[in-house]
């Protein structure tokens, strides 16, 4: 009815107590940052991994040396898959196409910088078609290397960020005393690890090396058209185990045989593990200020117990004295909100902007509208929230008691 | 005979002072006819605060009975009084009692604004009142900016604000020095004669009793002296002579 007027007393009230209604806000504007800005970030991962996940393509298969339990291991660890295994891979019903792949970081001479990079190997003649079909693979210049000659191509940001001077088609560039030419520059692939990287022919890269022929760190799958990839990957794990058993006492264990599936699956359930984590924390941030909220408003009623009097002494309802306390911590929760949104969009925003140049780090920032409303709805419920018990023991007071107050 | 706005039947308040009670008003009867000017005198703890708080529908009674407007108020809700007060009752304060932060228009359109009066309206009739105590002038000033008898005239100005059937002024004139208190008393007097209000002044300066047509004594929580009687046909005489 008179709601707007209530809204102009409660804004008043708050103005009169500037200092105090500002450092009450800020600590909402801190919580609804925190949480605004992980769950961007964490938000921006789960996009980017997606993103990777779908360059994968749907039928294709990574063998990896390890075991499920410790997936890292597979990533950074020495061992190997031995030539042995690659063809026990290859000769697997419903295998089409088997893409080995070793990679390694080296020191990558061009003009007079040098700078370590990630020198991935691939088998040309096999692997130039299926990355283009299925990884969706493309040159912004040059040409794809040829097979067995000292070529190779780049990746965007090793083109363009790695070093001062950008790397052009045409140039020569020296890894371990050995001069290649660049022939080719690639378009993004969409992933900082593999923009970053050099890309040989796999003979030579072993060759630089040292890695025994005909192994690799990781093998891609290529199926044939109708199989079904979770078969075909469970075959393939039937028979890399037998030839794991014939080759008694061998040093490598178990292969990790992942589908582009499970590989999301396996990501999706690390991500909202992250995001449980961080939503708790952020909330905790939330509920700090939430208590600041509740004692402002407490140190406001005391403060304020005869202007409560007044206001019931001229005709308030307890109703009308508890709206206008709640209209203010209302107000604190969602000025809270509305600065802590805007900032951490900003910071979202310029996570985006520079968060890719970091040559480790692929960071990402995704702002949802779906997010912004939750920070702006949130901090409204926690300030009314918080401000309730505040707002209710004002409504309880005795006019006669509140007038006295003081006196 | 009119039904008197506020009936007191054998009223008593007793305080809770830890184990010790202590009654401040002892069984008092009265009745407060429409259109009447009656001054409330007593000096510091005769129970006269005590007594304003009860006929202003503040607080309730620890024993026997209130009606106001006929209507018994211990049977009335929290909310139930608040809304009877707000539209029948004005209270003038001591101390003014204005909202600080609001403007002396907001102030006076406050009462009106918990009784639902459409903001047109609010406008229009604040602006009138404050016209009539003579604040047209002093419409957007803060209460910081106004002098005492400035503050007290915003005050009732507020308390006619809804048009109350009986306006209560408690020590009115406390704080405010003689000639602007007699100011005050007059602009009261004025609201008394031309709108017909009711109006209940507690005081301990007979100064300010002189005002009323009658003059109720109160010492140590019960009625010593009434004087309603006398006091209004020699009232009623002065006012035909005038």
């Amino acid at each position: 009815m008179e709601k707007s007027e209530y809204f102009k007393i409660a804004f008043r009230n708050l103005k009169t107590r500037s200092l105090r209604s500002w450092l009450t806000i800020l600590g909402i504007v801190i919580g609804v940052f925190l949480i605004v800005t992980l769950l961007s970030l964490s938000e921006g991962l789960k996009a980017t991994i997606t993103k990777q996940l779908r360059a994968m393509g749907g039928d294709m298969i990574m063998i990896m040396p390890g075991d499920e339990s410790n997936i890292m291991m597979s990533f950074i660890g020495g061992t190997k898959i031995e030539k042995e295994d690659m063809e026990a891979i290859k000769k697997t019903e419903g295998v089409d196409k088997v893409l080995s792949m070793s990679y390694s970081g080296v020191v990558m001479r061009y003009k007079k910088e040098a700078k370590t990079v990630l020198l991935t190997g691939q088998p040309w003649k096999e692997a130039i078609d299926i990355l283009q079909r299925f990884q969706g693979w493309s040159l912004s210049s040059g040409r794809w290397p040829i097979s067995g000659k000292n070529e190779v191509i780049v990746g965007q940001q090793t083109a363009s960020k790695t070093f001062e001077e950008k790397v052009k088609v045409n140039t020569e560039i020296t890894i371990k005393g050995k001069k290649f030419e660049v022939v080719g520059i690639l378009n993004s692939l969409g992933s900082k690890t593999d923009d970053s990287a050099v890309y040989v022919d796999m003979s030579i890269y072993q060759n630089l090396t040292g890695e025994k022929k005909g192994s690799a760190q990781a093998a891609l799958v290529k199926i044939e058209e109708g199989a079904s990839v979770n078969k075909v990957a469970e075959n393939i794990k039937e028979n890399l185990q037998e030839t794991e058993k014939r080759r008694a006492g061998a040093a490598a264990s178990n292969f990790l045989v992942i589908t582009s599936e499970k590989m999301s699956g396996i990501a999706g359930s690390v991500l909202g593990v992250i995001q449980f984590v961080i939503v708790i924390f952020a909330s905790i941030a939330i509920v700090v200020g939430g208590i600041g909220i509740t004692n402002t408003m407490f140190t406001s009623v005391r403060e304020r117990t005869r202007e409560i009097g007044i206001m019931k002494a001229i005709g308030a309802k307890n109703n009308t004295v508890l709206l206008i306390f709640l209209i203010e911590s209302g107000i604190i929760g969602f000025g809270g909100g509305i600065g802590g949104t805007a900032l951490g969009v900003l910071f979202a925003k310029i996570i985006e902007q520079y968060g890719q140049v970091h040559p480790i780090f692929y960071f990402s920032a995704s702002v949802t509208p779906g997010l912004i409303i939750f920070g702006l709805l949130f901090s409204f419920l926690v300030g009314g929230l918080a401000g309730f018990f505040p707002a209710k023991t004002a409504a309880k007071l005795k006019p006669v008691e509140a007038l006295r107050r003081y006196e | 005979m009119p039904e008197p706005i506020i009936k007191l039947e054998n009223v008593w308040k007793i305080y809770q002072l830890g184990k010790i009670e202590v009654p401040a008003l002892k069984g008092v009867s009265l009745d407060i006819n429409p259109g009447s000017f009656v001054s409330i005198m007593g000096t510091s703890g005769s129970g006269k605060s005590t007594f304003l708080n009860l006929i202003g529908v503040l607080d309730v009674p620890t024993k026997g009975k209130i009606f106001l407007k006929g209507k018994d108020i211990s049977k009335l809700s929290e909310d139930e009084l608040a809304q009877l007060r707000g539209r029948t009752i004005g209270f003038i304060f001591q101390e003014f009692n204005l909202l600080p932060n609001l403007t002396t228009v907001e102030n006076v359109t406050l009462p009106m604004i918990f009784q639902g009066v459409s903001e047109v309206e609010r406008e229009k009739k604040a602006k009138e009142i404050l016209t009539m105590v003579g604040l047209e002038n002093r419409i957007y000033h803060q209460p910081a900016e106004l002098s005492g008898g400035e503050r007290q005239r915003v005050a009732i100005a507020r308390a006619f604000a809804n048009d109350p059937e009986l306006v209560i002024a408690d020590e009115p004139t406390g704080n405010l020095d003689s000639s602007t208190g007699n100011k005050i008393m007059e602009i009261l007097t004025d609201f008394h004669k031309k709108e017909g209000k009711t109006i209940v002044v507690v005081t301990h300066d007979p100064q300010i009793a002189n005002y009323s047509r009658e003059v109720i004594n109160i010492k140590d929580g019960e009625i010593v002296a009434n004087h309603q009687i006398g006091k209004e046909v020699l009232w009623k005489n002065q006012n035909i002579s005038k």
